[in-house]
């Protein structure tokens, strides 16, 4: 019974979400041509279809799954969408963003549907733990692979094979969130016990902290030489959050923030790029043509904004580099004003009090573990991003969830947003709220 | 592991809550400094091609007008300027995609009707979509500003005409300039071009010298070193008496600051400002003010400070910031560190003639909306009060003094009261290039002076303490008299 509420409420909250999405869709093609949107119909049909099909799939396969995540993750990838699309109009040179990225939101949800029927327990993927750890290691590698791997704007992260081009990294992050997850689980005991060294114990064995210790320096060390700060610290965070979680131990927090300032004092010093983005961060007006100008604009695009916004395609969001991608949060804060911008916000707010409510509710460790992982990674993610383009940090170049444009990171995201339903599902199963 | 989960949440809630925080700053309480922070060219492009009122001189020459375009061009209007570079750094100019500069950036709300006063002027107009565009009258004159370019030629330099009495701008005149009309096209390429090539110059042509640059101001400094320590009761025209020497040792060092040619000079205020004796002023800065009370007294002239004049991206003159004897004794004549921009000293001079108060310099002078109706008119305000009236009077004689019987005799004209001061500024130490200054106030005698002209030539040949009267004085005096004859005839 409550399982049907859930799906109802989905339900209900994608059409809501539909609604939304269409009036933006028209509201920006008034804003940019001054005429309503030929395709107005055809597209709320695409949209609709779409998230409908997702929500047919969790009624059938995860019908006691929590009924918030997907609507949210709809609404958006929904709205990246429109704004993807008003931006590549008013480019230069359009590259055909908005087509893409319906493309990828296609497949993103294919592969949402894929996963909820692949996985059908939660617990199987436990038993897989080290394909994962080989597989998510191979994935993080690929772009250093000569022949395979590419530079793109100064960042080695993309692979490329045939004519396909991806950025493996983005499903590195939840492939690896898995192997933390079932390794921390089986671990966990002994972890959480001194017995290192042997006169005055106060470390875990290093025989039991070695593999997963190895594991991230690793990915750390990768993706430092691939230049991609942003999913070193994500990683790093991850990590320390699991680990944490998972041992009860907050001497590991205090631990994991000492290495975390070492690290990014020795990168500050060593690395130009990351000295350039933290001088940017204290003083972007010092390097206001170069270096600083990204984030400058950035400010500009969202102070122009105000409350309430200039309405969508009539701001100039086009003023910032590479817009669509890690800077989509300054667009809307320009044309949706605070009042989207803090939605947005509230948006990434609830996908992680749904993902922390699931790894609450599950019983087992793994689920939990797992269901706190997909969270950390998501409530992170947006948040260094949205922090580096408002200046409250500085800027490491990520995604935004769901809202920036790009396949990897879209198709990546739905697969973590179905393995979170699927915990969702098989917790409600356990306490008997749906048949199993 | 239900707390730790439990943790995690209210910690991710707490940086998102930081998020919130940030981005009401910036998009709230921070968004006015932004949007008109002089590299955000948004404002300009909502006004691009909208209707826009005229700037006009104050002896009502057309300096900037919006006419219809060419046809063909992809915009209804075009932006021109008829006086060409005469008033190019005081318009600015207005591109598209690199913004606007001068009046065009700093009045651009009124220009365009955007400026509150005019938005809702009648109730009518919160109902039916129209916006008053204003013109904009400048204090600046083009007679006076065309003989201002006249007197300095194709000489790089500075020249700044003000009323000390009010602040406002009469003339601001530097070579070389600029035509806005070139970065104004529509040819985007083309303006870009032009920008290109502009910046390129090692001059910099696009900056303004008289309030975007800053030079060291040698011995016109003098005038802020002899007020501080008048000021200060260190100093009184009867006491000290310098000790008369070819150079000042200064206690903590043992290079030595020197009188132009080595020569023997020294004695009291008018004598040591008349003759614009170094070794005098550097021990009087170093030892009888003391660095802590030169630094406040070059500070309450508006040293380390940017001057606000209503002209964007104004740079402040600098004031070094040691405690050492030896530098202080250095910055003190206008060496070391010591630099100034023409307006800074002009307004240092206005200071001095307008009984200790330092107006705020202004370029504005009234704004009238498109049916003719004023809007706002400027209302002259003090920026600082550096001295006392006595110090002021005092300081007065003595520059009166320097043009009577001293290195500024270039700019005697009779029967008008005129004080002032030299300054050659060496730029390297084998003197042979040097930058000539003058700065004097001029009026009817006993009276409160009425005018203000500060001229800065650079890059002159040889380095004397008469290189200062002899190039920069005579262009001073020229403006004196033409601004004295139309104080008169209005």
């Amino acid at each position: 019974m409550i399982g049907i509420l859930r799906r109802r409420t989905e339900l209900g909250l994608i059409v809501l979400g539909a609604v939304i999405i269409g009036s933006a869709y028209t509201l920006a093609a008034l804003g940019r041509t001054s005429s309503l949107p030929a395709d107005i119909g055809p597209f709320l049909g695409v949209v609709l279809g779409l998230f409908v099909a997702a929500h047919i799939a969790t009624r059938k396969l995860a019908p006691g799954a929590d009924g918030l995540l997907l609507p949210i993750a709809a609404l958006l990838n929904g709205l990246g969408y429109v704004m993807i699309a008003r931006l590549d109009e008013a480019a230069p040179k359009p590259r055909g963003l908005a087509a893409a990225q319906a493309g990828w939101t296609v497949i993103g949800i294919g592969t949402f549907i894929v996963t909820l029927l692949v996985v059908r327990r939660v617990r199987d993927l436990q038993r897989y733990r080290y394909t994962f750890l080989l597989l998510g290691l191979l994935l993080l590698m690929a772009p250093l692979v000569p022949g395979i791997g590419r530079e793109v704007n100064g960042a080695r992260i993309w692979a490329y094979l045939g004519p396909l081009s991806f950025q493996p990294g983005e499903f590195a992050k939840v492939v690896l969130a898995v192997f933390f997850a079932s390794y921390l689980v089986e671990k966990r005991e002994l972890l959480g016990m001194a017995t290192f060294p042997r006169f005055r114990p106060v470390l875990p064995d290093p025989k039991h902290l070695g593999p997963v210790l190895l594991a991230w320096m690793f990915s750390i060390l990768i993706m430092t030489a691939e230049k991609d700060l942003g999913s070193s610290l994500l990683f790093f965070a991850l990590f320390m959050l699991l680990v944490w979680v998972a041992t009860e131990r907050s001497a590991y927090l205090g631990v994991g923030g000492v290495l975390f300032a070492g690290a990014a004092f020795f990168t500050y010093k060593t690395f130009n790029h990351v000295h350039d983005r933290v001088q940017n961060w204290l003083d972007p007006w010092a390097h206001k043509a170069t270096t600083g100008f990204q984030v400058i604009q950035s400010w500009f695009a969202m102070a122009w904004g105000g409350v309430v916004g200039t309405g969508l395609g009539l701001g100039e969001p086009r003023r910032i580099p590479v817009v669509e991608t890690d800077f989509i949060f300054a667009a809307i804060a320009e044309e949706m004003g605070l009042l989207g911008a803090v939605a947005v916000i509230a948006a990434y707010v609830l996908l992680v009090g749904c993902g922390l409510r699931i790894a609450v509710r599950a019983e087992a460790p793994f689920e939990k573990l797992l269901a706190a992982g997909l969270t950390i990674l998501i409530g992170v993610q947006s948040f260094i991003i949205m922090a580096g383009v408002t200046r409250l940090l500085p800027l490491t170049g990520v995604t935004l969830p769901f809202l920036s444009y790009g396949g990897s990171s879209l198709v990546a995201n739905y697969v973590l947003l179905a393995l979170l339903i699927r915990v969702s599902h098989d917790s409600a199963q356990r306490a008997g709220e749906v048949d199993a | 592991m239900n707390r730790q989960l439990r943790r995690l949440g209210v910690g991710l809630l707490a940086c998102y809550l930081a998020l919130f925080a940030m981005v009401n700053w910036v998009q709230v309480f921070h968004a006015g400094y932004l949007n008109n922070h002089p590299d955000n060219v948004r404002k300009i492009v909502r006004d691009f091609d909208q209707p826009r009122g005229q700037i006009i001189s104050a002896d009502g020459a057309v300096l900037a007008k919006s006419v219809p375009s060419a046809p063909g061009d992809p915009f209804t209007l075009q932006r021109q300027y008829p006086e060409g570079d005469l008033f190019g750094h005081i318009t600015g100019y207005l591109n598209i995609n690199f913004g606007a500069t001068g009046v065009e950036a700093q009045y651009n709300d009124e220009l365009s009707g955007h400026a509150v006063a005019q938005e809702y002027e009648t109730l009518r107009d919160l109902f039916v979509d129209r916006t008053h565009t204003a013109d904009v009258t400048l204090t600046v004159r083009k007679d006076l500003q065309q003989a201002a370019r006249d007197a300095l030629g194709d000489r790089k330099g500075s020249v700044v005409v003000m009323d000390p009495r009010d602040g406002s701008i009469l003339a601001l005149w530097s070579f070389p300039s600029y035509d806005p009309n070139l970065l104004s096209t529509h040819d985007a390429k083309g303006a870009q071009d032009v920008k290109a090539f502009l910046e390129a110059n090692a001059d910099q042509p696009l900056r303004g010298r008289t309030w975007q640059e800053r030079f060291f101001p040698g011995s016109t400094f003098k005038i802020v070193t002899g007020s501080v320590g008048l000021e200060s009761g260190k100093v009184t025209p009867d006491d000290p008496a310098f000790p008369r020497e070819s150079a000042y040792k200064p206690p903590d060092s043992d290079k030595t600051i020197g009188n132009f040619g080595g020569e023997v000079c020294g004695g009291r205020l008018f004598e040591i400002l008349r003759e614009s004796c170094n070794s005098a002023f550097a021990r009087m800065g170093a030892e009888v003010i003391g660095p802590a009370a030169m630094k406040a007294g070059a500070a309450s002239f508006g040293f380390n400070d940017t001057p606000p004049i209503d002209l964007p991206a104004a740079v402040r003159s600098v004031f070094p910031d040691s405690n050492s004897p030896a530098i202080i004794g250095q910055a003190s004549i206008g060496q070391n560190n010591t630099q100034a921009t023409p307006l800074q000293m002009a307004l240092v001079t206005a200071a001095v003639a307008n009984g200790g108060i330092m107006m705020t310099p202004h370029v504005m002078q009234q704004i009238r909306d498109d049916n003719g109706k004023v809007i706002e008119t400027y209302t002259p305000k003090p920026w600082r009060t550096p001295i006392s009236p006595q110090t002021a009077a005092t300081m007065r004689q003595a520059m009166i003094g320097v043009v009577q019987g001293g290195t500024g005799t270039a700019a005697r004209i009779s029967g008008v009261e005129v004080g002032g001061k030299t300054g050659t500024a060496e730029l390297n130490d084998t003197g042979s290039q040097s930058e000539a200054w003058f700065t004097c106030f001029a009026g009817p005698p006993g009276a409160t002076p009425t005018v203000v002209v500060t001229v800065l030539v650079e890059n002159q040949p040889g380095a004397s303490e008469g290189t200062g009267g002899r190039v920069a004085a005579p262009i001073a005096r020229q403006l004196v008299e033409q601004v004295l004859a139309i104080q008169a005839g209005g």
